[in-house]
């Protein structure tokens, strides 16, 4: 218990600043607290840290303005390529035929197929990665909290959000443009509840929280950049976060009819303009990369 | 004006003087009171005093008998004993004339 305690008080001491959680376990440590008022002690500081801190308008105006929508939106476009991908998936692992592996033809689509949920999976990587440096790029102080939020919100998403979000634009689909309710397609897939259950989650926790919680520590980190520098990564962003919100399948649908024939029109949204858009989706990897070469050969001053 | 409790954390750093720190107050007025203050009400007043201007905090140097770990040094500053002086000054004008006053007054003489 004792352990379990102090254990747990290290653990939500690590949303205090790194100098004061040293100063605080050393006058726990000096005052000889039992573990039970250590944990109480810094439970109470860290409450009094919080309410003070969202006292402000900030921290709600960042909730309401990026963590809620940031979150849910990438539940949304998580569960879109888990189903998307599970399809797939189902296709190859639940149906394989040895014979088919001699037909040159399969080889050649499965290379294909592969190709397509690589490049779907790194847009998730990347797309969550973006989420969490916009909101860490803000968070500051509050930066672990918000950490903590925009996993909260992920949770919420994953297991309420993005299923009810699905039932509803089907609803609308089915009520504004009186699309009929046809039997699902993909019914076979989704019996399984690998598909229907597993794989969602393993999507959300592998390619969109562990790497939104990545950005979140190279968006804190970049506050120290060059403006110039900063600009360029927040129009990569901000530029990464449009073309989310474009793929998000329910998005136009939901806007109403009118905007759903203009997006519908051949030639407007699958111009060159997308085009560029989907490759500075992948912006990430070339920062990542520019960051790494940058610390391996850093440069030297000219003598 | 001050609160009652940064009075009270303001003359326990100025009693303490170069060895004020977290450790040290909360002793000091626990001995003062008979009552322990938390962590937390402790450090928060003290970022209240320091945004007031009224103390300056440091990291202070590690020392063995806190796990090797640092403390928060804290120095009040001028403004700080003017605030704490007028507080006392103010606590002495309202208590003028009641009864535990003068029985204190009476107890003593």
């Amino acid at each position: 218990m004792t352990r379990f305690c102090w254990w747990l008080a290290d653990i939500v001491s690590r949303l205090l600043e790194p100098d004061e959680r040293e100063a605080v376990f050393g006058d726990l440590a000096e005052s000889g607290e039992t573990a039970g008022q250590a944990l109480w002690g810094v439970l109470g500081l860290v409450g009094r840290r919080q309410a003070r801190l969202w006292s402000g308008w900030q921290p709600w105006l960042m909730l309401v303005g990026a963590i809620v929508p940031l979150g849910m939106l990438l539940s949304i476009v998580s569960r879109t390529t888990a189903d998307g991908s599970a399809i797939y998936i189902w296709m190859y692992a639940n149906n394989w035929d040895w014979a088919l592996t001699k037909n040159p033809g399969f080889w050649r689509v499965m290379a294909e197929t592969a190709g397509s949920l690589f490049l779907w999976y790194l847009t998730l990587v990347c797309w969550s990665w973006t989420c969490g440096f916009v909101v860490g790029s803000v968070s500051r102080s509050m930066i672990r909290i918000n950490g903590v939020l925009l996993y909260l919100v992920l949770l919420f998403g994953e297991a309420f959000g993005a299923p009810h979000y699905f039932a509803y634009v089907q609803q609308y689909m089915h009520r504004a443009f009186s699309v009929p309710a046809l039997p699902d397609s993909n019914a076979a897939v989704f019996d399984v509840t690998f598909y229907r259950e597993m794989l969602p989650l393993i999507v959300q926790v592998v390619l969109v929280a562990v790497p939104a919680i990545w950005g979140l520590s190279w968006g804190l980190s970049a506050s120290k950049l060059p403006p110039w520098s900063r600009a360029i990564l927040w129009t990569a962003a901000i530029a990464t976060l449009a073309g989310m919100v474009l793929r998000e399948p329910g998005f136009w649908i939901l806007l109403g009819p009118p905007i759903v024939h203009a997006y519908l029109r051949p030639g407007i949204w699958l111009g060159k303009g997308l085009h560029v858009l989907q490759f500075v989706v992948y912006w990430p990897i070339a920062y990542l990369c520019a960051s790494a070469i940058r610390r391996r050969w850093p440069r030297t001053a000219p003598v | 004006m001050l609160g009652e409790f940064e009075y009270l954390m303001l003359t326990a750093a100025t009693r303490l003087g170069e060895g004020a720190y977290g450790a040290a107050i909360r002793e000091e007025i626990a001995k003062a009171t008979g009552r322990r203050c938390s962590i937390g009400a402790l450090y928060t007043t003290l970022d209240r005093l320091e945004s007031k201007g009224f103390i300056k905090t440091h990291m202070g140097d590690p020392t063995p008998q806190r796990g090797g770990r640092p403390k928060r040094m804290i120095r009040v500053t001028a403004k700080g004993v003017q605030a704490a002086s007028e507080f006392y000054a103010a606590v002495q004008r309202v208590s003028r004339g009641v009864s535990w006053e003068t029985n204190r007054i009476a107890i003593r003489s």
